[in-house]
């Protein structure tokens, strides 16, 4: 039997929660808001919450001052790439990690996973005279392969938690009323996997989208992905409060939807089935 | 029934990426460990004589690789503190009864979706700039001295802006955690007399202590490696009083092009990684068994 609680007792979680919660998103509203200000209002004394001129401006300037959908584009292809690379490289081995098991199963994810476990920065120096020497610095390829190398790990690791799901003895029983190869991956198997690809596509697109430390190292102007030209505003000139936070909010708002929807599937991909 | 064709299949399917992920692991990590052995600086022509463990010398007896050892224990070991506490609280906070707590969440695990350098960027001017942030705003209204975090306290300050971004994470898991419990058990304890605080104790954090632990050992991995955040905030200063491992190693070897230098530096922080990582692979591996 659910505990019965007091009206009054959940009215007070309400606004306690309500409090937090605002003050933990409030950096993000401000942000956005102080996109659709005017320079000099989003440094007004006092600032400005809703009582200003909401203006669109910021957004025209930021793509015809440095080329903005370039970055947001270079961001596009590199988290898409890097996840459909991954997925194309993932989705047969974790299948056959789920459904042919074998001895050494256990011991080839687990090392799978302590790739994930090396710090980039001790890597940083091959992979950058690597990529100078083969002419991949500061190309979106490149990005594309190292960003789909750290995060194979995480896609083999959670289709096979998907995949494991799936009962085996379906296959079987469709088997037995005769059904061909074709029709069994077509029919049984890939409806069942569909949901388990999409939600890691959409997280791992999430993690390229957002991942820091190689898009900041290997590039410069022109494959540099959004997190790389915002870094670029760190030495402004002159005001650039309302630029930098139209910039921002453009960077952020597609990635928050999705992450949003994939709050559940983040909890066992980030934690590898440890937490589920 | 796994037959004998099948298997070969199974290998053929999984080969792929296991020889992608080996190559990737191992040409680096070999070639890393090969510099740190060289005098090798791009700024320098000429051959990279072997020069045994000097780079390895000079690493551990610059100041700044002490200064950067305690930066990086203070700013893991600070994030930790605050996410982890934070983030037991307000998954308690959100296993309550209350109206609209789906958007709560959502509000709540927000942060943890804006890039790194968004959020490093936002802090350091719209809330910690001394002269035009809120918070210089909200200090001048209750008649403080505008405080320049940055400068003054600029480790403190990326810990603050760290921890806004793994506290949802922390939350998010725990609360996953929290919400397996039984709560029929908590009645009945309830019943028989245990408080809040007893039932908390004795029940609920034992219930989140694995979940606690996969917490610790997943984001000790990931913020061993910080680095956006400082070089968009601080680049590692004033001085070196903000830069942490992965900072002191990207300018040995990228700004100051030393490559044998900066391969040491790699050396050392993947032998650091590795200790945590092993904890955190056992309590994954235990997983997998069950």
């Amino acid at each position: 039997m659910a505990r019965a609680i007091s009206t009054h007792r959940k009215a007070l979680n309400t606004a306690i929660a309500w409090l937090i919660a605002a003050m933990i998103f409030f950096p993000i509203l401000w942000t956005v808001l102080t996109s659709f200000k005017t320079e000099a209002q989003a440094i007004a004394d006092p600032p400005l919450f809703f009582g200003f001129d909401w203006t669109l401006e910021n957004y025209t300037t930021v793509q015809d001052r440095s080329n903005y959908f370039r970055h947001f584009w270079n961001s596009v292809v590199i988290s898409v790439g890097s996840t459909l690379l991954g997925l194309a490289l993932a989705v047969p081995a974790a299948w056959s990690m789920a459904f042919v098991p074998s001895k050494h199963t256990k011991n080839i994810l687990m090392w799978m996973l302590s790739t994930k476990m090396l710090p980039p920065v001790g890597v940083l120096v091959p992979i950058y005279l690597i990529f100078r020497d083969w002419g991949l610095l500061d190309t979106q390829i490149g990005l594309v392969i190292v960003l789909t190398l750290i995060n194979l790990p995480i896609i083999v690791w959670m289709l096979y938690t998907y995949f494991k799901e799936i009962p085996g003895e379906i296959l079987e029983a469709a088997r037995m009323d005769g059904a061909s190869l074709k029709s069994e991956v077509l029919y049984v198997l890939l409806p069942m996997a569909v949901p388990g690809i999409a939600s890691t596509m959409l997280l791992n697109i999430i993690l390229a989208w957002n991942e820091a430390f190689w898009t900041l190292n290997l590039t410069a102007a022109k494959a540099a992905p959004l997190t790389a030209f915002i870094a670029s505003y760190s030495s402004p000139e002159g005001l650039f409060y309302a630029k930098l936070s139209a910039a921002s909010t453009m960077a952020i708002a597609p990635i928050l939807i999705m992450g949003w929807f994939s709050q559940k599937q983040l909890v066992r991909g980030l934690t590898f089935g440890a937490v589920k | 029934m796994a037959t004998k064709a099948s298997r070969t299949a199974a290998r053929a399917m999984m080969s792929p990426s296991v020889i992608l992920l080996l190559g990737w692991m191992l040409i680096p990590l070999a070639l890393t460990l090969y510099f740190s052995f060289l005098r090798y600086n791009l700024l320098m022509p000429g051959g990279n004589p072997f020069v045994g463990l000097e780079n390895y010398e000079y690493f551990f007896t610059d100041p700044a690789f002490q200064t950067a050892v305690v930066n990086t224990l203070l700013l893991v070991g600070g994030v930790l503190v605050v996410t982890v506490v934070g983030g037991i609280l307000l998954a308690l906070l959100l296993d309550q009864a209350m109206w609209g707590q789906g958007i709560v969440r959502i509000l709540v695990i927000a942060p943890f979706f804006v890039m790194p350098t968004v959020s490093a960027l936002v802090w350091k001017n719209m809330f910690m700039n001394p002269v035009n942030g809120l918070f210089a705003y909200l200090a001048q209204s209750v008649g403080l001295e505008p405080f320049d975090f940055l400068a003054h306290a600029p480790l403190a300050s990326i810990i603050g802006i760290v921890s806004w971004q793994w506290l949802p994470f922390a939350t998010l898991i725990l609360l996953t955690a929290l919400q397996s419990l039984d709560s029929e058990q908590l009645e009945a304890a309830e019943m028989d007399g245990a408080g809040p605080f007893a039932r908390f104790r004795f029940m609920v954090l034992p219930h989140m202590a694995r979940a606690i632990t996969v917490v610790i050992l997943i984001e000790t991995i990931f913020l061993l490696s910080i680095f956006a955040e400082i070089l968009v905030t601080t680049n590692g200063g004033p001085g070196n009083a903000s830069t942490n491992l992965t900072y002191l190693i990207y300018a040995q070897s990228l700004l100051q092009f030393d490559v044998g230098l900066g391969s040491a530096g790699g050396v050392f922080a993947i032998i650091l990684a590795n200790i945590v990582a092993i904890f955190l692979m056992r309590m994954i591996g235990r997983n997998l068994d069950a």
